[in-house]
């Protein structure tokens, strides 16, 4: 078992930039999840730390040893394929058990290992068939068993449930989860479904245009979004935006919203300053604002444009200005198309991002402590 | 995919009657010329009269006796009448018995027609009839042998050296290297270029004054040209067609291999690559198995191309000294100074040719069926 | 590969990068070996008939062409029959390239596009002509056209070319309008175009170029033919077959000029359609 450390990593494609620059410490037997939209690197970095791929700058240490340029059966890895690549010619047996033979391990260990793997993943009894005989969902077992088998330091995933359908998915995302917190690997995932992402993670490193944006826990990174970008991709229905002005009123540092006036923590003080007489955005999740049906003070007068009642909850659709919010309510909450009704944001929900480069604006710790 | 009733029938029809008359027909009638023969037998009269019934059957050049004779008359087509003799006479029959009946004169040769008593058979009514004659002509010809063992010998050498040249053309061609495109067009090139010009090109190396003596001697290794081309250097001729047949033929399996190898995820060989397999490791257990089917369709049409090749060997060697079985065929079917003009013998080596390589297909197909087959059968 | 000059990378690194980079020029020199190999002999046939009569004779031989000359080649076009035949070629060679084209169009069409009782059998049927040496076939093709009386002409020739390339040009073809997704012609139909004009408007431009490979190729195939040229023409002889009659009495010059005039279209037909070569003969070992 081992820590990754991936140290200023750059992987170009002719003048395409692949991985920008990247920094990822991955802690022993963590369970990391690298997300992010198509084309942003993630896959690239993962191929990067298999080996199959050299990096064009930075270092890439395994344990503490550097494989930056070492090739991919050096690294003492093993990885589950988007595609399973499970060897069609093979069986199932001979699959398994292809990384330990290349490792000239001894038959009787190989079976034992095979076995046991087998037994893990539930596919025991196909051990004697060809690949072709199999689902998806079989198959894909069959690559993490394989994965498994040659019990290496670190366990590579490259959006391992993404060709299976919604309801296998769900099924194997837990069952992938419970097997990997008992067998202690380092882990590396990537995927760009969110969900997945939230569901299975110890961290999340959420990545674009090669870059990660943010690295932190599941919840930090659903609650507190480092990035305009990561607000907006993690979470369904994603955060909300508003444009505000960040204004002087009465003395006290306040947002407005057309004329409605919003007043930030008081921790956020010291960091809004700077933005005084600027636009900054004003992020804020669905479930975090409170819809009233009757008008109060601190609440922003809007019109309902749809209500989709969704079971659990009802999603409504409101206009402010030119922008769209997504508020979630109670079932109970019922509103019509058109109708009036009243919001409330809680000041502690809401998260300031600079308008230009997208990054969350956080309190200035040294002078909040001071 | 559109379902209609008559439309694709329709549009496949030209191909397939094309076929029938261009490949079907004559594949059928060169294996009737190889076995059938004109013969002409003369059946006896039970009366002298043409219109009488047939009776027994003699063959040609058989002696007869004569044991009477009328003199009949013959209707000509202008409606005149000529006189004909007409004989009784008694032979051997083809069946083997002594057999009489009626024969006139057209049909027999005789000294007198009013004094002879013996007669040949010399002519009669023609017929086709299977036989093995053409075939033990073949088998019998002083080249046959080393035809067949100078063509299998070709297949057997040059075969494994072609495949193993274009595994590793395409293995560096899915390297990638820069230029990629102009590796591929110039392994490319001699697809299309015809065995006779490859003869040539080889003639030109090896001949007397080509560019291999030039080099040996231009360098000083030998003092005076070495003859490889000669009556008694059949090895040397034999290394010059390999060479050659190598040269030109490697292409066409360079192709379907590179295609095979595209077809293959790249993904299985990255996971050879991440469970440990060497870069020989992954070729034997995963691309040459993955790539099987090419392989054998390959295989399939480089052994009947090298059945078929024949101007390599004229062009370098002349065809006398070293031959091959499509070089006979042409030998027995050429009209020229040269050849024998006898095309039922040729078509005996053509239906040899075919069955052979029928045969192979045929054993490929069945021996290199892929583990996965043998499962699902 | 830089890399390797960095002072700090352990020797385990170095080791891996070293062989890498082994490998890799490795790959190179193979690839350019390869290359020689097929280049050479042709760049040698081309010094002979570049390079006058008499150095062509000359012992030891030059192996580059100087002075370079047009001798040799005129001398090999202005034979007996050369020309004459070059053009028995190229008429045998294009009516091959338009029959080949008119009956496998259809063809091809049809198994790519229909779903019809037969397909597969057809398909196979048609796959499995190419299992037999064809060119063999000349033999009783030369007694029937005898018979017929169309022996030693173009025309009959071209007749057996195209049964040899047709096989290989249905299934092009077919891989050619396969890649022409059928929806394309489906929107064409709703917006207006009868199945016809679809099929002028819309598939025939995205195949044409694929087609035209194909019928290269045939072209190709007939230019190159030797067997059946030999024994189906007497006096009107294609290239091939009047290079062949001749080699017996030939002199090395009209031997080498004539190896190299052969040659010199393949170059050129391969760099054309080098694009579909993959397409063409990977679908044929599906």
């Amino acid at each position: 078992m081992a820590r990754i450390l991936i140290e200023n990593a750059v992987k170009k494609f002719g003048d395409f930039v692949a991985v920008d620059n990247v920094n990822l410490e991955i802690e022993d037997q963590e369970f990391v999840v690298l997300l992010g939209p198509s084309g942003c690197g993630k896959t690239t970095l993962l191929r990067a730390v298999a080996g199959l791929g050299m990096l064009d700058d930075g270092r890439i240490l395994i344990g503490e040893r550097d494989v930056t340029y070492l090739p991919p059966r050096d690294r003492d890895i093993s990885m589950v394929f988007q595609s399973y690549a499970i060897f069609p010619h093979m069986k199932v047996y001979d699959n398994i058990a292809f990384g330990l033979r290349m490792q000239k391990a001894p038959k009787k260990i190989i079976e034992e290992r095979v076995a046991e793997v087998a037994e893990l993943l539930h596919i025991e009894t196909m051990l004697d068939r060809y690949p072709s005989q199999m689902s998806g969902g079989q198959r894909q077992r069959i690559a993490v068993a394989r994965a498994l088998a040659v019990e290496s330091k670190v366990l590579l995933m490259d959006e391992p449930l993404s060709n299976l359908d919604a309801l296998l998915r769900l099924e194997m995302r837990a069952e992938l989860k419970t097997l990997l917190a008992r067998l202690a690997t380092t882990t590396i995932y990537v995927t760009h479904d969110q969900i997945e992402a939230l569901s299975m993670g110890d961290r999340i490193a959420v990545m674009k245009n090669g870059r990660i944006l943010q690295y932190d826990h599941p919840t930090r990174v659903y609650d507190r979004p480092a990035h305009h970008f990561v607000g907006g991709f993690i979470g369904n229905p994603p955060m909300n935006f508003l444009p505000a002005l960040v204004e002087k009123h009465e003395g006290k540092l306040t947002a407005r919203i057309g004329t409605f006036r919003i007043t930030p923590e008081a921790m956020l003080n010291s960091a809004l300053q700077a933005y005084e007489g600027k636009q900054v955005i004003m992020g804020i999740r669905a479930e975090n604002m409170e819809a009233l049906s009757i008008p109060a003070d601190d609440a922003l007068e809007v019109e309902v444009m749809v209500l989709e009642p969704l079971g659990a909850q009802n999603l409504l659709t409101i206009h402010v200005g030119q922008e769209t919010l997504k508020v979630s309510t109670h079932p109970d909450f019922t509103a019509k198309m058109g109708q009036k009704i009243w919001l409330r944001f809680p000041s502690s929900k809401i998260r300031w991002m600079d308008k230009d480069s997208g990054r969350a604006i956080v309190p200035d710790l040294e002078k909040v402590m001071a | 995919m559109k379902s209609q009733k008559w439309l694709p029938y329709l549009l496949v029809l030209p191909t397939l009657l094309y076929l029938g008359v261009f490949f079907a027909y004559p594949m059928v009638s060169a294996l009737q010329l190889a076995v059938r023969a004109d013969v002409s037998y003369l059946p006896l009269r039970v009366e002298p009269n043409v219109a009488a019934a047939r009776g027994d059957v003699l063959a040609m050049q058989t002696v007869v006796e004569i044991l009477d004779r009328v003199r009949g008359e013959e209707l000509l087509p202008n409606g005149r009448t000529r006189p004909i003799f007409w004989f009784l006479v008694r032979g051997e029959s083809v069946s083997g018995e002594v057999v009489t009946g009626w024969a006139n004169q057209q049909n027999l040769f005789v000294e007198s027609r009013t004094e002879s008593t013996q007669a040949r058979v010399i002519s009669g009514e023609s017929a086709s009839e299977w036989t093995l004659q053409h075939i033990n002509t073949m088998f019998n010809d002083f080249r046959f042998r080393s035809a067949i063992w100078n063509t299998f010998l070709m297949i057997v050498v040059i075969l494994p050296i072609q495949f193993v040249l274009a595994i590793i053309m395409a293995l560096l061609l899915q390297a990638q290297p820069r230029g990629t495109t102009l590796f591929l067009y110039v392994y490319a090139i001699p697809l299309g270029i015809s065995d006779l010009a490859a003869g040539l090109v080889w003639y030109a190396l090896f001949t007397q004054r080509g560019f291999i003596n030039s080099a040996l001697v231009g360098l000083g290794i030998i003092d005076t040209p070495f003859i490889f081309i000669a009556a008694g250097r059949e090895g040397w001729i034999f290394l010059a067609i390999v060479l050659a047949e190598i040269w030109r033929a490697t292409s066409i399996v360079m192709v379907i291999v590179v295609s095979g190898l595209q077809a293959i995820p790249r993904e299985y060989i990255e996971a050879g690559e991440v469970f440990g397999a060497s870069v020989w490791q992954r070729i034997w257990t995963i691309v040459l198995p993955l790539l099987r089917p090419s392989l054998q369709v390959a295989l399939i049409l480089r052994t009947i191309l090298a059945f078929q090749v024949f101007a390599v060997v004229i062009a370098i060697s002349g065809g006398e000294v070293f031959t091959v079985l499509a070089n006979e065929t042409y030998r027995w079917y050429d009209r020229g100074d040269w050849g024998y003009n006898n095309p039922n013998v040729a078509a005996a080596y053509s239906g040899l040719i075919m069955l052979i390589s029928l045969g192979i297909s045929f054993f490929y197909l069945r021996a290199v069926r892929t583990q996965e087959e043998v499962a699902k059968a | 590969m830089n890399a390797l000059k960095r002072r700090d990378l352990p020797e385990e690194q170095r080791r891996a990068l070293r062989r890498q980079l082994l490998r890799r020029s490795g790959v190179y020199v193979a690839a350019i070996v390869l290359c020689l190999w097929i280049l050479i002999p042709i760049w040698l046939i081309a010094t002979m008939a570049f390079s006058t009569p008499a150095d062509v004779r000359a012992f030891p031989k030059p192996f580059f062409p100087n002075p370079i000359s047009t001798d040799t080649i005129t001398f090999f076009l202005n034979a007996e029959g050369i020309l004459s035949s070059t053009a028995n070629s190229i008429i045998v060679a294009m009516l091959t390239f338009i029959l080949s084209t008119i009956v496998a169009t259809p063809a091809g069409y049809a198994i790519s596009r229909f779903v019809f009782r037969g397909r597969d059998a057809i398909r196979l049927g048609i796959l499995s002509v190419r299992a037999f040496p064809i060119v063999i076939l000349a033999v009783p093709l030369a007694i029937t056209f005898i018979n017929l009386g169309i022996y030693d002409n173009v025309f009959s020739l071209a007749l057996l070319h195209t049964a040899l390339v047709l096989p290989t040009s249905v299934l092009v073809i077919a891989s050619v309008f396969a890649s022409v997704p059928y929806e394309l012609e489906e929107a064409a139909q709703v917006f207006g175009c009868t199945p016809f004009e679809a099929f002028f408007r819309v598939v025939i431009p995205l195949t044409l170029p694929g087609i035209a490979a194909a019928g290269v190729f045939a072209f190709v195939t007939s230019w190159n033919e030797v067997f059946a040229a030999v024994l189906l023409t007497l006096t009107n002889r294609t290239l091939p077959a009047q290079i062949l009659f001749s080699l017996n009495k030939a002199s090395d010059p009209f031997k080498f000029a004539g190896g190299f005039f052969m040659l010199v279209p393949s170059l050129i037909f391969i760099f054309f359609i080098r694009r579909y070569l993959f397409n063409m003969w990977g679908q044929i070992s599906k």
